[in-house]
């Protein structure tokens, strides 16, 4: 049976995992959740969800949430298919789970709420709050020139070899340049970095919106 | 030689680390490092841990930050030995429910507890004062989503099922502290209750928690 996820074509952690589903080559059916009549908050999605958040994945009845732990399981599971995305040898995951706990604390506490502020709300007709987004940014920038030079010695977050981890930074790399701060022309490694991940297929085939695969 | 875990007692990251190293039964040297003397800040720590925070270890000269990284590295590397199973590797779909559980860790409590436990009970120990308008709103936050875990754990013992993981144990450190810096959480609800006392009642917590500030 096909896997299932139910998300919203636009939202940025439901565009996460189907990333990770392009670059396995992982044939997938999207279920919309329209946010915007609280389809997430319905007691059947709630079963589903009990945080009442997007995506979650069905996998025959086996039931994942937490864009980064539906990711983690379709890279172990097709491990053997499309681009490999977790590393076996236990130094170089080391690194990796290093690499995946600085995404989560020092890149996306900062940056998906900045853009939440200066990207999703003025969509939504909500006001921003632009003190609140200015720390965030401030405290971002500061991550990134972490990043600058971690990625002047090597290619991606965990090594020289892409991962899962640099994946998870999508799709808010291709959104920051929205909150009105220049966080790339000071940073040629964090922007080359960046480029070539918003290049790939995997993101451009679900950068305007997610649709089912099969 | 023994592992060196460079941090301080006090340090809610470096107690994470110290768990698991306790959990597993692991030696180690505790290096102090002198947050309050700035040693954090210098080109020595930077070169190690360039976004100048602990923990970090150094194993022989293979070095690790990230608390979640360095307690993942010890129950991958010593699974054989302590307590089982805290990052279930044997099983595909028992190892994403874990990943699925480390992430509300992450999104879901840690993001609230640490800020409250920052401005309720850190701000004040070097001599700020609480906004405890901030604090009492993150803490609505933080009970919402707790009315959610009262429910899972309603229904196993442990976030991810009836064993415990890390990412049970991730919770500890800023856990005890929430109390103290204003927010009375974890009490009030039954279930929510049982796991949080059955942890903090572990040898592990019990062998370190003299260092904690709760």
């Amino acid at each position: 049976m096909v896997l299932t996820l139910y998300g919203n074509p636009k939202a940025s952690c439901t565009q996460r995992v189907a990333t990770v589903m392009h670059e396995k080559q992982v044939p997938f059916k999207l279920v919309t959740i329209d946010l915007s009549k609280g389809e997430h908050k319905a007691p059947d999605y709630l079963e589903k969800q009990p945080f009442g958040q997007i995506p979650v994945l069905d996998d025959d009845g086996y039931l994942i949430y937490e864009t980064r732990a539906i990711s983690r399981y379709i890279a172990e599971k097709y491990a053997d298919q499309g681009t490999p995305l977790i590393p076996k040898d236990l130094k170089a995951k080391g690194h990796f789970e290093q690499a995946a706990s600085v995404e989560q604390a020092n890149y996306d506490a900062y940056a998906g709420k900045a853009v939440v502020e200066k990207v999703f709300k003025p969509m939504f007709g909500q006001t921003p709050d632009d003190a609140v987004a200015e720390r965030l940014l401030t405290s971002l920038e500061a991550s990134l020139d972490v990043y600058e030079k971690i990625l002047s010695k090597q290619k991606y977050v965990a090594g020289n070899e892409i991962t899962l981890v640099d994946i998870f930074h999508l799709p808010l790399l291709s959104l920051l340049p929205l909150t009105g701060r220049d966080v790339y022309s000071t940073r040629p490694n964090v922007e080359k970095w960046a480029k070539g991940l918003i290049a790939r297929p995997s993101f451009q085939s679900v950068k305007d919106g997610v649709k089912s695969t099969a | 030689m023994v592992l060196k875990l460079y941090g301080f007692p006090m340090s809610t990251c470096t107690q994470r680390a110290l768990l698991a190293l306790h959990e597993k039964g692991v030696p180690y040297e505790m290096v102090e490092v002198q947050l309050h003397k700035g040693e954090t800040k210098t080109p020595e720590f930077l070169a190690i841990q360039p976004f100048g925070q602990v923990p970090y270890i150094d194993e022989d000269g293979f070095i690790l930050y990230e608390s979640r990284a360095i307690a993942r590295y010890i129950a991958e590397k010593y699974a054989s030995q302590g307590t089982p199973n805290l990052l279930p590797t044997a099983d595909l779909k028992a190892r994403a429910l874990f990943e699925q559980a480390a992430s509300i860790e992450t999104s879901d409590f840690d993001q609230y507890a640490s800020h409250i436990v920052m401005e309720g009970l850190f701000k004040p120990m070097m001599g700020g004062t609480t906004d405890k308008a901030k604090v009492q709103d993150i803490t609505s936050t933080l009970s919402k989503k707790l009315d959610v875990y009262e429910q899972i754990l309603s229904k196993q013992r442990y976030l991810s099922g009836d064993n415990i993981t890390l990412a049970d144990l991730f919770h500890v450190p800023y856990g005890v502290l929430l109390k103290r810096a204003g927010a009375d959480v974890l009490d009030g609800r039954p279930n929510v209750k049982r796991w949080f006392d059955d942890m903090t009642s572990r040898p592990s917590w019990q062998a370190i928690k003299s260092g904690s500030a709760a």
